[in-house]
């Protein structure tokens, strides 16, 4: 990988939020601080203290961290949802986040029209989509249901539909946030079997998870994200031990 | 390099489908609001003042333009609100909300025309087709001011809820403000100035003249109608920098 371009690089990225401290609402609140309405009491709470990460082309990047730790806030700054308060975030290609399962899904369309809705939504092409439309929903093992309204499948059948979905969008990067899991040990192993398919394409993975197995099973690199700060712990095991440890 | 337009169209249509489901009437709502409103107005105004024969299509077409105003204000503004769940989660250009809630104000105004073109078989109106060019520029500048007003409320919405609630109050104003169903001469002088001044009623004068009383359209109407298009042009350029400057900064807030 050397001279080699990172494909996403994050140079001293920091983000913090408003921490509000006291909570005054009504306008007699407001009234006996008139100050208050223009300057809440509170601070800047430090969610991410300068992250600096390079991914090169082709990896498969893992990060761990315990709840509250930033993991998702670090994935939505590379994705371009939040905005960075200091510090530098550079994509290099098509980069497809999925920070969430089925973007845009709504229950009262059908099957067929939330395939195309989500599928737009994460920038697929609406004849690619049609060409590609017999491979979701068979992936998705849904044939009888595409014409029934989303509210009446259950909870396991969206979450397939969702994913078939997602892994026809073509990007360089991939964004997963937590959607490892999903459905039964059988469309696991076929989800596994995708990851799989985009490691022996080069395509490059940044995978925020809490199974060690998965971290163990796809990921060349892992981070360890400890209250804003990431550590690279050097190998995979060592990160696991780390998040393990907490 | 983003599916732009597919994206617009996308929202365009889901937004109109899901308007009306699970309702028996659907998208004959569309035209019942406004019609309903006319048939109110209409009875009770008719009845207190002798009105000549333009009134009855001028009022029907003054209805139909400050409700397509009317509901794609509302819809503008909470436009990028009501799409928080997608805005989380992907990123996109984010102006393509704002553009797809206002264009479904001109879907419904076309369904409205229809009722309008029913209307006149019984109570004939007379345009040209100049006078229909009149009309549809006046219609093309309401469009660009409603989107322009939208890029702008539909951001400061986010931190500021109250704007929902001062918006309908102003809309009741413009409602009043505008000569839907009173005449602009009927006013006294002073009065007159001040409604004049509102952008709509350019728009709803010049709108009638173009489609109820064809023949009588001159150039100077044309430029009047565009003195209110550089306006609306104005407030759209503003809007659309105010917009690219604040939106990106607000995923937090939502």
């Amino acid at each position: 990988m050397d001279g080699e371009k990172p494909i996403v690089e994050l140079k001293n990225v920091k983000k913090s939020f408003f921490l509000p401290h006291e909570k005054h609402d009504t306008f007699i609140e407001y009234l006996s601080h008139p100050s208050r309405i223009f300057k809440r009491a509170g601070e800047q709470y430090e969610v991410l203290k300068d992250i600096d990460m390079k991914i090169y082309p082709g990896e498969f990047v893992g990060i761990m961290g315990r709840n509250g730790s930033g993991k998702s806030t670090l994935l939505k700054i590379m994705a371009g949802i939040y905005e960075p308060s200091g510090g530098k975030v550079i994509v290099r290609g098509k980069m497809v986040p999925f920070l969430e399962l089925g973007v845009g899904f709504n229950p009262e369309l059908s099957g067929r029209e939330n395939v195309y809705l989500n599928g737009i939504i994460l920038g697929m092409k609406k004849r690619d989509l049609e060409a590609k439309y017999k491979e979701i929903v068979d992936f998705a093992e849904l044939e009888k249901f595409m014409d029934a309204p989303l509210k009446n499948y259950s909870s396991g059948m969206q979450v397939r539909l969702a994913f078939s979905i997602a892994i026809m969008a073509d990007a360089d990067i991939y964004i997963l946030d937590e959607v490892l899991a999903v459905g039964d040990v059988a469309f696991q192993e076929k989800c596994f079997d995708v990851f799989r398919q985009y490691k022996k394409d080069g395509k490059t993975v940044v995978l925020v998870t809490h199974s060690p197995a998965s971290v163990k099973d796809f990921c060349d690199r892992a981070l360890f994200l400890k209250d804003g700060v990431l550590h690279d712990l050097g190998s995979v095991d060592n990160v696991i031990e780390a998040y393990v440890n907490g | 390099m983003f599916n732009y337009t597919e994206l617009l169209w996308q929202f365009i249509t889901t937004d109109f489908k899901l308007r009306y489901k699970n309702s028996y009437l659907g998208i004959v709502w569309i035209v019942l609001k406004p019609l309903a409103m006319f048939g109110v107005i209409y009875l009770i105004w008719s009845n207190i003042f002798k009105m000549d024969a333009d009134y009855k299509m001028g009022l029907l077409l003054g209805i139909i333009i400050m409700n397509m105003f009317n509901e794609a204000i509302m819809m503008g503004l909470t436009s990028l609100m009501s799409k928080a769940g997608i805005i989380l989660k992907i990123k996109f250009p984010r102006e393509v909300v704002v553009y797809s809630s206002v264009t479904i104000s001109l879907i419904d105004l076309f369904f409205n025309m229809i009722v309008f073109v029913i209307f006149s078989i019984f109570t004939p109106v007379s345009t040209t087709f100049v006078g229909f060019l009149l009309f549809l520029f006046c219609i093309f500048t309401l469009f660009v001011l409603i989107t322009g007003i939208s890029l702008f409320t539909s951001v400061m919405y986010i931190k500021l809820r109250d704007i929902h609630n001062l918006t309908m109050v102003l809309l009741q104003l413009v409602f009043w403000m505008t000569p839907i169903y009173y005449k602009l001469a009927m006013l006294p002088e002073n009065l007159q100035n001040i409604v004049k001044l509102n952008p709509l009623t350019t728009i709803v004068v010049y709108a009638r003249k173009g489609l109820i009383n064809g023949p009588d359209v001159r150039l100077e109407d044309f430029a009047q109608t565009g003195i209110i298009f550089c306006v609306s042009l104005l407030v759209f350029v503003l809007g659309f920098m105010f917009f690219r400057k604040r939106v990106s900064k607000l995923a937090e807030f939502f």
